[in-house]
């Protein structure tokens, strides 16, 4: 059934490619589809992170502010002239910290995770703008700048990073005890946890990976601009919620998959870019894309209802 | 003329008769004890009354007349109120508010009338001898004062919405509680002190005084005789008696509400008494459990008995590590042993089956073998990495033994729920589990399940397990048990062996009565 459910979601992929196509003949250009698989690649990330969080029937909105203040440390390290991998090492520390302490007060705290993760989400932003006063961090070396331009054969980098990402993630998601208990404690949180399960830990790890994709989307951002900015992912939590979503991923928890998350987030980009090429003003592709979330969701709770009774 | 006649209501849920050809007859200013084990039909048979549940076959009369109650709202309009035995009140309202919630008074079409609103309630608190503040928050008031907003809320007249204006007169009338013809309170003392149940009664006389008829249902056998003028007694979803208090006694209740023909077939195979396992003293939980102490051998089934909220499922969250107790001590395999979190007592090889088995036993979405795994990710797992094959190895043969009517990759919410909770068993048996606490086991299970689940345990105990079986059927309970103990508001009140446990000395224990 789940099958199906993402199969609807690809079939809905397919069908606004064909509409673009006919509308305009610059979409399926080679060139203009690996531009839209590199352009959803960041959203794509953060939303790795945002299922895992909404498989256990959570959410996280500091995604954003996350993604900022691991660019910051980035670019600031980067600049003063640290190695790059001491320079990468200390971004993905920093995101993971973020989010392992968003789930350390909410399993142990016994906070929702709407505040804190909001409360984090101001936090962490302010912290980005605190500690470059503002101002975007640029200047730095051209071998950094490999990690958006280089390509391997045609596959620029960044669809490179998303792939090996969504493949580690979905093992990790399949293939795992920590990915089983993901999905068990957002199926039935008090039943995981008298099979013996620490539930606690695991939440607090699922806000860790959260925060860990950030930190991924944060170093592919900032190499992307060549700069690091404190007012950087501003709205990534609405776009990676409905990537998400958009994938069929339950908001209710325990129900959903990556797989659905990737073709939610090309939906989303395809929408931008197919907008964009008719040259749709970027004010009325915002009614479109909020319109197009309802629709998919309300597609989804319909075919579900259908399918229980 | 009696007021309410109920003749050969039949009400069916999906594979049980909750009530078969039931009667009930109220007369005028009648205090009817309605009474009955657990699953008796009791609250089904007042649920038809008021309106929350529609009956498959049977009439209703009241004063004679044929009636057709097919909502709540038809229940109040033809003078019926239902007090239930949870409590439906808003606590951050004012008792006022909660009263006349969804019949507050208006005027211009919207504003609350909040002069009308205080007088009338007034009004019928004083009309009802309750003294309490209306405009204070419910929030804030004890469990009987609670109680008394819910009478009166049940009590207020029906339409008191009167056309703005004439707030000030009109108030006062209508807030007398002349249109409730009947009340039916659902064990309104279960969580009453002593002095709040004589308060509660004085307003019973008070209401009865006034021509109102009463339905109480209730477990404690002293209430009965110090309130009750006639009683009905139900057992299996049927009638059994109706009497005037005064030609019965308590011995003869006891047994009219237990005796039934035993003609379930319990498969008990009895095992040679093992080691000791388990062994609890004095243990306590504040306001829950206290002194319990026992001990369970292997080899053994261990029944407690007791009614809803005497403590036994409380009892077994202790022992499964998923709640912490204040006082005594709890000794596995005789070491004296604390259990942070369920993982301990699992390490241990405590298996718990929970009574809430949607709630709490299994995750709707994961495919059986996966819920079947749950419990033993670390022992499947490779650094983390899950080997299907191992998942499918462990939960294949589980499968077939219980016969499980599903295949190992169908998710669980898919499955009746005799199967669902075969596969919670399930989880349990797949690892080195020694010591299993069963909480209702059967709840909701068919017969022929319920007969794979009594084999199991025999198998269970025969390899050397021991078990213990909390239950609200008496027959199998007293049918699979080797002992039982019966719980009564949080102590054990008396402890059976299974040559002296016959239902009536299991209710009389669990009604509170001998030891």
């Amino acid at each position: 059934m789940i099958r199906a459910r993402q199969f609807g979601t690809l079939i809905g992929l397919v069908l606004l490619c064909a509409a673009l196509w006919i509308l305009t003949p610059h979409f399926l250009t080679a060139s203009n589809l690996i531009n839209v698989v590199e352009q959803t690649s960041i959203n794509a990330i953060v939303a790795v992170g945002m299922t895992f969080v909404i498989l256990s029937a959570g959410i996280d909105l500091s995604v954003g502010s996350i993604v900022a203040l691991a660019g910051v440390v980035l670019g600031t390290s980067l600049q003063s002239g640290h190695p790059m991998v001491l320079a990468l090492t200390l971004a993905l520390a920093t995101g993971a910290a973020c989010g392992i302490g968003n789930g350390a007060l909410i399993s142990w705290g016994g906070l929702p995770p709407f505040i804190v993760t909001l409360g984090t989400m101001s936090i962490a932003r302010g912290a980005a703008l605190l500690f470059t006063e503002g101002r975007p961090v640029s200047g730095f070396d051209a071998s950094f700048r490999v990690l958006a331009t280089g390509r391997v054969g045609f596959v620029p980098a960044p669809v490179i990073g998303m792939a090996i990402v969504y493949a580690a993630a979905h093992f990790v998601l399949t293939r795992t005890t920590f990915g089983r208990y993901v999905y068990a404690i957002g199926g039935n949180e008090e039943a995981t946890r008298l099979s013996g399960v620490s539930v606690r830990f695991h939440k607090t790890m699922i806000y860790g990976v959260s925060g860990l994709m950030s930190a991924i989307a944060a170093v592919m951002l900032t190499a992307r601009l060549n700069s690091a900015q404190p007012i950087a992912g501003i709205n990534y939590e609405l776009d990676a919620i409905a990537a998400t979503v958009i994938g069929g991923t339950s908001l209710m928890g325990g129900d959903g998959s990556l797989g659905g998350t990737l073709v939610g987030a090309l939906i989303m980009g395809v929408l931008r870019n197919g907008l964009n090429l008719l040259g749709v003003s970027s004010f009325l592709q915002q009614i479109v894309i909020g319109g197009v979330i309802v629709v998919a969701v309300l597609l989804d709770t319909v075919l579900k209802r259908k399918h229980r009774t | 003329m009696p007021v309410l006649e109920m003749r050969g209501i039949r009400k069916e849920f999906p594979g049980v008769v909750a009530l078969d050809n039931v009667d009930l007859t109220l007369e005028a200013g009648d205090v009817h004890m309605l009474l009955g084990e657990n699953g008796a039909g009791k609250s089904t048979l007042m649920k038809i009354l008021g309106g929350a549940y529609t009956k498959d076959a049977g009439d209703i009369r009241l004063n004679g007349q044929l009636v057709d109650i097919d909502s709540p709202r038809a229940a109040r309009d033809h003078g019926i109120r239902v007090i239930y035995q949870e409590l439906n009140l808003v606590p951050h309202l004012s008792v006022a508010e909660n009263i006349f919630l969804g019949e507050l008074p208006m005027r211009w079409g919207g504003i609350v009338d909040w002069r009308t609103l205080h007088d009338r309630t007034s009004a019928l608190l004083q009309d009802l001898g309750v003294t309490l503040e209306p405009r204070a928050p419910v929030g804030r008031l004890g469990l009987a004062q609670r109680q008394m907003v819910e009478i009166a809320k049940a009590l207020a007249p029906a339409s008191a919405r009167a056309p703005a204006g004439k707030a000030g007169s009109a108030g006062a009338s209508a807030g007398q509680a002349g249109d409730a013809a009947i009340l039916v309170m659902d064990e309104p003392t279960s969580s009453l002190t002593s002095r709040e149940v004589t308060q509660l009664f004085a307003l019973i006389e008070r209401l009865t005084a006034r021509g109102v008829t009463i339905v109480y249902i209730t477990h404690r056998l002293d209430e009965v005789f110090r309130i009750g003028r006639r009683i009905t007694v139900m057992r299996d979803g049927r009638h059994v008696t109706t009497k005037p208090i005064d030609q019965v006694t308590v011995p003869e209740l006891v047994r009219l509400m237990a005796n039934r023909d035993l003609s379930e077939h319990f498969p008990k195979v009895r095992v040679e008494r093992g080691a000791e396992l388990v062994r609890v003293e004095g243990l306590g939980v504040r306001g829950v459990l206290s002194n319990i102490s026992f001990s369970l051998h292997a080899g053994e089934v261990l029944g407690i008995s007791g009614l809803l909220g005497a403590g036994r499922t409380e009892l077994a969250r202790v022992i499964a590590g998923a709640d912490r107790f204040d006082e005594g001590r709890l000794l596995v395999d005789g070491q004296v042993t604390r259990f942070r979190n369920p993982a301990d007592a699992i390490a241990r090889g405590i298996g718990l089956l929970p009574e809430d088995r949607k709630a709490q036993g299994f995750v709707p979405g994961l495919t059986v073998a996966r819920n079947i795994a749950l419990p033993h990710g670390r022992r499947l797992a490779t650094l983390g990495v899950l080997s299907r094959r191992c998942e499918d190895d462990m939960a294949a043969p589980i499968i077939g033994d219980l016969r499980v009517k599903a295949t190992a990759t169908q998710p669980l919410r898919l499955l009746s729920g005799g199967n669902q909770q075969k596969v919670v068993l399930a989880k349990w048996l797949a690892g080195a589990g020694r010591i299993f606490i069963f909480d209702e086991p059967t709840r909701g299970v068919d017969v022929g399940s319920k007969v794979e689940i009594y084999n199991l345990m025999n198998r269970l105990t025969a390899r050397g397990a021991g078990i213990i079986m909390i239950s609200s059927e008496l027959p199998e309970l007293l049918g699979m048990s080797d002992r039982v103990l019966v719980m009564h508001r949080g102590r054990i009140q008396a402890e059976l062996a299974r040559e002296d446990a016959t239902e009536e000395r299991v209710l009389s224990a669990a009604l509170g009565l001998a030891s």
